[in-house]
C-alpha cells in the first residue's frame, strides 16, 4: 500500500496567534518550509495563547494562515491545584510516582479533542512531528502513534527531562530531530535510544537588513542599549538580568539602557526602571532592528535547546553576551566566534565593559557570526537535513 | 588582558575561547583583589547562586560580598522631597517622623545588624571548616592512592 505523502505538526500553540515560543516559532517554520517544498502539510495546535493557563482564547476550526492548514482544537478542563502540586515536586528533586508523572503531563496542556483527530486520520499522514517533548499534549500524541511520530524536543537539563516516563517517549517514537549536537547528547546521557534513531536539523533564518539606529531613533533612545528579546520569566533568567544590569549601572557609572522585546511580566529593581524599556510584543523587523543596535544581545538562560534569538542577533551583526552554564548557547557562541559567556557577575562586568569601549572588536565579532548564521542555519541547508531525516524515519514506499 | 588580543581579534587564528579566558582571568585576579566586595555584587548574584553551586571558590567570594551587605544602615540621612508645593514644610515634617520614632527603629535594626552579623560570622566559620575537611581528605585520599599504587606494583 502507498504511503501517504502528507505530514502533521502538532504543537500546543501556533506561534504568531498572539503566542512567543522558541519551540513553537521553530516547528512553525519547520511546517512552512516543508509546504514550500510541496508537502501536504496539517498543523495541529490548540486554542489556547498563555502557556501558563491554556485557556482558549481562540476560535476552533481551521484556518488557512502562512500558507499551512491550521487546526485549532480545544484544551481539555485542568486540575490546576493537583498540577501545580506534582509540579512543585517535579522542581524540587523529590520523587514522584509514575501515576502522578502521568496526571502532571494530561493536566499541563492536552486536548482530547485533537487526539481524536490524530486517532481517526492517523492513516493520513506519511509523519507526525511532534513537539516540545514536555506537554502532555505531544506525550500522548506520540505515545498513541509511536511509528509516526518524529519528536522534535527542544529538550533542556531541567526536572522534567529526568521523568521517568519519559525515557518511553524517546524509546518509543520513530525518530528525534534535535536542534543542535549539545542537545542530541543530553539526551542520549538522559535516555537510552540508538544514535541512528536521531538527525540534527534546527531551523533555518533568512538573512535581513535592517537600519541598526531606527529602533533608538523611534522610542528617542539617546543612550548605548543592551537587548533581550524572547520570554520574560524566572526561567529565562530574565530576573538576574535586570539585578546584573543594575549592579552594572551602579558599579560603572556607565548609563547603558536595558531594552526588552517579548511577552511577560518584567521583576525588575525600582532604580533599574527609568532606564530600562520595554517595547513589548514587536514585528519581526522591530526586532530585528532592535537587535541591529543594541552593544550586546544578552541571553542569560541556561535552559536552551537552541538559541534563535542569539542566532538572529549574530544574523544583526550583534555580538552575544550569555551564561556560561548554557552549553548550548555557549557552543553558538564558539562555533560563530561571535559571542562571549559569563559564570558569574564579575565576568559580567568585565565582559560588558570591554564590548562597550571596544566597537572595533565588537563590530569584527557581529560580522563573525553574521557569517556563521548565513552559512551553517540558512534554509536550504536546513530543509535539506529535514528531509533526509524526513526519508531515514518515514520513508516514502512505493 | 593583553592589548594583543583585542587586535588580532579579526585576525584569521582568533579564538574567541582564548578571549573569554582572558577576561575571565581578568575578572579572577579582580575579584582576588577586592574590586568585587561589594553589596551590590551579593544582591546580583542572589538568583545566579544555584548556576555556581560547582564552583568551589565562589562560595567563599560571596561571603565576601555578603560581608559588605550584612548591616543595615541605621545612619541619618538627607531627607528629600519630590513634590513642589510645601516642600520645606514637608521636610520637616519627615525630619520629625524620623526624630520621633528614632529611639523605637534604632533598637529595632541594631538588633538586626547583631543577628545579621552572628549568620555571616557563623556562616564563614562553617565554610572554613568545610574547606580544611575537604582539603585534609583530599590529601589524605591522595596518600591512600599513592600507597595503593605502591602496594600494587612489583
Amino acid at each position: 500500500m502507498a504511503r501517504p505523502d502528507r505530514i502533521a505538526f502538532v504543537c500546543p500553540r501556533y506561534a504568531g496567534e498572539g503566542a512567543v515560543g522558541g519551540a513553537e516559532t521553530l516547528l512553525k517554520n519547520l511546517a512552512i518550509h516543508a509546504a514550500a517544498a510541496g508537502i501536504p502539510v496539517d498543523f495541529l495546535t490548540t486554542c489556547a495563547q498563555s502557556h501558563h493557563t491554556w485557556e482558549n482564547n481562540l476560535p476552533a476550526g481551521v484556518k488557512t494562515t502562512d500558507g499551512l492548514q491550521v487546526h485549532f482544537f480545544p484544551t481539555d478542563a485542568r486540575d490546576v491545584p493537583r498540577f501545580l502540586r506534582i509540579q512543585q515536586s517535579i522542581d524540587r528533586g523529590r520523587p514522584v510516582s509514575e501515576t502522578d508523572e502521568l496526571f502532571w503531563l494530561r493536566n499541563g496542556v492536552y486536548s482530547s479533542a485533537l487526539l481524536a483527530h490524530l486517532d481517526r486520520h492517523a492513516t493520513d499522514y506519511r509523519a507526525i512531528l511532534l513537539g516540545p517533548y514536555l506537554f502532555g499534549l505531544s506525550y500522548f500524541a506520540a505515545l498513541a502513534h509511536p511509528r509516526q511520530a518524529l519528536l522534535v524536543p527542544c529538550l533542556h537539563d531541567e526536572p522534567f527531562a529526568r521523568l521517568t516516563c519519559m525515557k518511553r517517549l524517546f524509546s518509543e517514537t520513530a525518530g528525534c530531530l534535535f536542534n543542535s549536537q549539545d542537545e542530541r547528547e543530553l539526551a542520549m546521557e538522559l535516555f537510552t535510544f540508538p544514535a541512528a534513531k536521531s538527525r540534527i536539523v534546527g531551523m533555518g533564518l533568512d538573512p535581513f537588513a535592517v537600519d541598526s539606529t531606527a529602533f533608538a531613533r523611534r522610542h528617542g533612545l539617546t543612550a548605548p542599549y543592551v537587548l533581550y528579546s524572547g520570554r520574560r520569566e524566572p526561567l529565562k533568567g530574565t530576573p538576574l538580568l535586570c539585578d546584573y544590569m543594575q549592579t552594572f549601572r551602579e558599579r560603572s557609572r556607565r548609563d547603558v539602557k536595558l531594552v526588552f522585546t517579548g511577552s511577560g511580566t518584567i521583576d525588575a529593581p525600582p532604580a533599574l526602571r527609568p532606564h530600562l524599556f520595554d517595547a513589548g510584543f514587536v514585528s519581526e523587523t522591530e526586532k530585528h532592528e532592535a537587535m541591529a543596535g543594541a552593544i550586546a544581545f544578552l541571553h542569560p538562560s541556561v535552559n536552551e535547546s537552541f538559541g534563535i534569538v542569539l542566532l538572529e542577533a549574530f544574523l544583526a551583526r550583534t555580538p552575544g553576551l550569555v551564561h556560561a552554564r548554557s552549553r548550548v548557547l555557549v557552543s553558538q557562541c564558539r562555533a560563530s566566534g561571535a559571542g562571549l559567556w559569563f559564570r558569574h557577575y564579575p565576568d559580567f562586568e568585565n565582559q560588558l565593559l570591554w564590548l562597550l569601549d571596544h566597537p572595533e572588536a565588537r563590530a569584527a565579532l557581529g560580522s563573525r557570526g553574521h557569517d556563521f548564521v548565513a552559512r551553517e542555519y540558512a534554509w536550504p541547508v536546513i530543509e535539506r537535513k529535514f528531509m533526509e531525516a524526513l526519508d531515514a524515519f518515514a520513508p516514502r514506499r512505493a | 588582558m593583553s592589548e594583543n588580543s583585542i587586535l588580532s581579534i579579526g585576525a584569521p587564528g582568533f579564538n574567541v575561547d582564548r578571549l573569554v579566558a582572558d577576561l575571565q582571568a581578568t575578572a579572577d585576579r579582580k575579584m582576588k583583589a577586592g574590586v568585587y566586595a561589594d553589596a551590590r555584587v551579593a544582591r546580583a548574584e542572589k538568583t545566579n547562586l544555584v548556576n555556581l553551586r560547582g564552583s568551589d571558590d565562589f562560595v567563599s567570594f560571596y561571603l565576601t560580598c555578603l560581608r559588605e551587605a550584612v548591616f543595615v544602615d541605621i545612619s541619618d540621612f538627607e531627607i528629600h522631597e519630590r513634590r513642589r508645593f510645601f516642600t520645606p514644610l514637608l521636610v520637616a515634617f519627615k525630619k520629625a517622623i524620623w526624630k520621633i520614632l528614632k529611639f523605637y527603629t534604632y533598637r529595632l535594626w541594631s538588633q538586626q545588624n547583631q543577628i545579621n552579623g552572628l549568620i555571616i560570622t557563623g556562616l564563614e566559620g562553617m565554610e572554613e571548616q568545610t574547606a580544611a575537611r575537604l582539603a585534609a581528605l583530599e590529601q589524605r585520599l591522595a596518600r591512600l592512592e599513592q600507597q595503593a599504587s605502591g602496594h600494587g606494583s612489583p
